[in-house]
């Protein structure tokens, strides 16, 4: 990811970036619950030009058994690129990236949802992105949580997906595909904004201690935003339900 | 309606959010309390009923108590026992001892087979979720005819009414045997126009939030019922 | 997961289908209603997005450059493939392609292929070295049945909406494909002993076979499937073709609307 720095020029003059927008702006959100008929909860999240889809299952008996947890329910989660997801095609059936991102993922979930009221089960949680251009798994994070609030799921809180990075030696809010592929370094959170707590954290690049609070500082403030369009979707959903 | 939700009153909460001071006021279904402050777990309209704060939530799974009326499916017959789908998490267990026949070890088959429907009720249920079903009591038997409609467990209450009105006026205008299982499962039988009518009614229920449309074809209904009464 | 059918669900449709009448009050021919949205997927060369009823599938379209095979080196070639993941639904796991989620592609696969709406020849960039690979992949979203028919039509929507990339791959101009016929799949399920278009995924459940027929422009058979278990008369197909063919027409100008666009 660090190979193009310095061929590949990502700020403008006067500051701004390569798409108009500013340090610390991020790419228009916009999130629709409950779009897939068949799950319990479901969600779109449309983060500029990412597409990530989330549905909910359960929570149901978990199988198999030596997958059941005696105290608490399992949360077993998917996060699949779709074949036309991408620039080049990909290949259906897991990798080793997809793999990893579920994992993290689900522990992430684990720390909000309140597992222990569902002894024995397994809530499933599927993210297919169905298209990508950088930071499809904060997306697939915010799509599973409203996915989540939508099947109905008991939480201490909607976690929400962000990113920040360093293009250029600066700070910025949520990279493009471009500032990913030629970028110094990218730090995707998940934030709990009720609590300020964090859930879910990776990180690779070249920050510095103060690089990386600004970085956190901008995750923050998006995370508040992104809160306030969740919920919106939410209350869009059922309060306008009424016929 | 015990929980009509047209009124601009009604706040619509998302896990996470905070609800206000907890001091003096107990936490309901929903709610949990942290640094003396309400917070919400689910989505969901707010309620507050003798200082007790809960969520009637948007979306429920059926979590199966003691005593609930259900409607199950035969998914496995063993020698003594048979597991139901009950529309939970979970299955529940109806032992050959809780059968409505003497049943001999070894042939709970020939009494009901996979597929099979019935109305039961749930015996108990562990903390672990195990579910036992019994099939002993007033009216529990296997279902062999009619037809069974599924609805949002949520939902369940807005088809029963205050004090089973709604559920009433639904039996009478349709003129069917209808039952209703806390596990969102409701049996109808009658004429073929009766179930007809009754399940036009159940699936406006079934979609999101149509409590009036609901209102509105068992009233028509009922106006029906009443010019052929009169003709 | 083997799903369970309940006795009284079998009952019920079977009564239904005496009186001539549907569980969601459908006619016997009527279909809940085809929405289908092209060019909605960013990284896709084409997209497709179909909504029937309670059912959600997309199709997207890349391309790849590849050698020829030897034995057709001016041909390029097509590769339709569906995916039925476990977000499509409660009975859907996890694991490598089910035998399901390879019928379906290979059944929508054939329609297009034998059909002749792309050329292969058109395909090629240079004899021998040098041809385009066109791939089809389908994501079923949501099941609330007949994945069949919205897979089979936004496959070829989003076929017909595609741009050949080109400029990316350094051999010319990106330019349309140039896909040439509109093949439509129409399936039907035998539920309480008689078929119908369209079935939902209780009368899938409670139902019998499926056959589905896909039409091209002129009318004509390109692929035809009968799934599960269950046997049907030539009568019975008389009739569900006579249906099919009107179906066919009427989705092919909902796919011509789109192009419009």
């Amino acid at each position: 990811m660090m190979g193009g720095y310095g061929d590949v020029q990502l700020l403008n003059e006067d500051g701004s970036r390569l798409d108009g927008r500013k340090v610390d702006e991020m790419r228009p959100v916009s999130i629709e619950a409950g779009i897939l008929p068949a799950a319990d909860g479901s969600a779109m999240v449309t983060q500029g030009l990412n597409v990530a889809v989330a549905a909910v299952y359960g929570p149901m008996e978990a199988h198999p058994r030596k997958i059941q947890r005696q105290d608490r329910a399992v949360i077993d989660v998917r996060y699949n690129m779709a074949p036309f997801s991408t620039s080049d095609r990909i290949r259906p059936g897991f990798n080793r990236r997809s793999r990893e991102i579920s994992k993290v993922t689900a522990e992430a979930l684990e720390s909000v949802v309140l597992v222990e009221r569902y002894p024995r089960s397994k809530i499933r949680v599927e993210i297919e992105i169905l298209a990508a251009e950088a930071g499809t798994r904060c997306a697939g994070i915010t799509a599973a949580a409203v996915a989540l609030a939508d099947a109905g799921i008991p939480m201490r809180d909607l976690i929400v997906g962000v990113a920040s990075g360093k293009i250029e030696d600066t700070v910025v809010l949520d990279l493009d595909k471009a500032e990913d592929n030629y970028g110094q370094a990218d730090l995707p959170v998940g934030i709990l904004p009720n609590t300020g707590e964090i859930a879910f954290l990776q990180m690779d690049g070249d920050l510095s201690p103060d690089e990386y609070n600004l970085a956190m500082e901008y995750n923050f403030k998006a995370a508040k935003e992104i809160h306030e369009i969740m919920v919106d979707a939410l209350q869009r959903r059922y309060q306008g339900g009424e016929a | 309606m015990s929980q009509g939700q047209t009124g601009a009153e009604q706040r619509l909460v998302t896990p996470g959010m905070t609800i206000g001071s907890s001091t003096g006021k107990r936490a309901g279904s929903g709610i949990i309390a942290e640094n003396e402050t309400f917070v919400a777990t689910q989505l969901g309209w707010l309620r507050e009923i003798n200082n007790t704060v809960s969520i009637d939530p948007i979306h429920a799974a059926y979590m199966p108590r003691s005593g609930d009326l259900i409607v199950g499916n035969v998914a496995e017959v063993r020698n003594n026992l048979w597991f139901m789908d009950i529309n939970g998490a979970f299955q529940g267990l109806l032992p050959m001892s809780l059968a409505p026949w003497k049943v001999e070890f070894g042939a709970a088959r020939q009494h009901m087979d996979v597929g099979n429907v019935v109305l039961a009720r749930v015996q108990e249920v562990d903390e672990c979720h195990n579910v036992v079903l019994t099939m002993k009591g007033v009216g529990l038997r296997r279902l062999n005819q009619g037809t069974v409609e599924s609805i949002p467990v949520q939902h369940i209450d807005r088809v029963r009414g205050e004090n089973n009105a709604t559920l009433q006026r639904l039996r009478d205008a349709c003129d069917c045997r209808i039952m209703v299982g806390e596990n969102g499962r409701i049996w109808i039988d009658g004429e073929p126009e009766g179930i007809t009518w009754a399940r036009k009614a159940l699936q406006m229920v079934a979609s999101d939030g149509h409590t009036k449309a609901f209102e509105a074809i068992l009233a028509d209904m009922e106006q029906e019922q009443k010019l052929k009464g009169d003709a | 997961m083997v799903q369970l059918v309940p006795t009284l669900l079998r009952q019920e449709l079977a009564r239904l289908a005496e009186e001539d009448a549907r569980i969601d009050g459908r006619g016997r021919w009527d279909s809940r209603g085809f929405n289908l949205e092209t060019d909605c997927l960013y990284n896709a060369e084409g997209s497709a997005k179909v909504v029937l009823g309670g059912t959600v599938v997309y199709a997207g379209v890349k391309f790849e450059l590849r050698t020829p095979w030897p034995d057709r080196p001016t041909q390029g070639s097509l590769m339709c493939g569906a995916e039925l993941r476990p977000v499509a639904g409660r009975k859907y796991e996890p694991g490598p392609p089910s035998p399901q989620s390879i019928e379906l592609g290979r059944v929508v696969d054939r329609g297009i292929r034998e059909s002749g709406c792309i050329d292969m020849e058109s395909l090629c960039i240079v004899p021998g070295e040098k041809v385009w690979g066109v791939m089809i992949d389908i994501h079923v979203m949501s099941d609330q049945g007949n994945i069949f028919d919205a897979c089979g039509l936004a496959a070829i929507a989003a076929l017909r909406t595609a741009v050949v990339p080109a400029e990316r791959f350094d051999v010319g101009e990106d330019h349309v494909l140039g896909v040439k016929g509109t093949p439509i799949m129409a399936s039907f399920t035998r539920v309480g002993g008689r078929f119908v278009y369209d079935a939902t995924e209780q009368e899938e459940l409670g139902g019998d076979e499926r056959i589905h027929i896909t039409l091209g422009d002129e009318g004509h058979l390109h692929s035809l499937q009968k799934g599960l278990k269950g046997a049907f008369t030539p009568a019975e197909f008389t009739e569900i073709f006579d249906v099919a063919q009107e179906r066919c027409v009427e989705l092919r100008k909902l796919v011509a609307e789109k192009e419009g666009n």
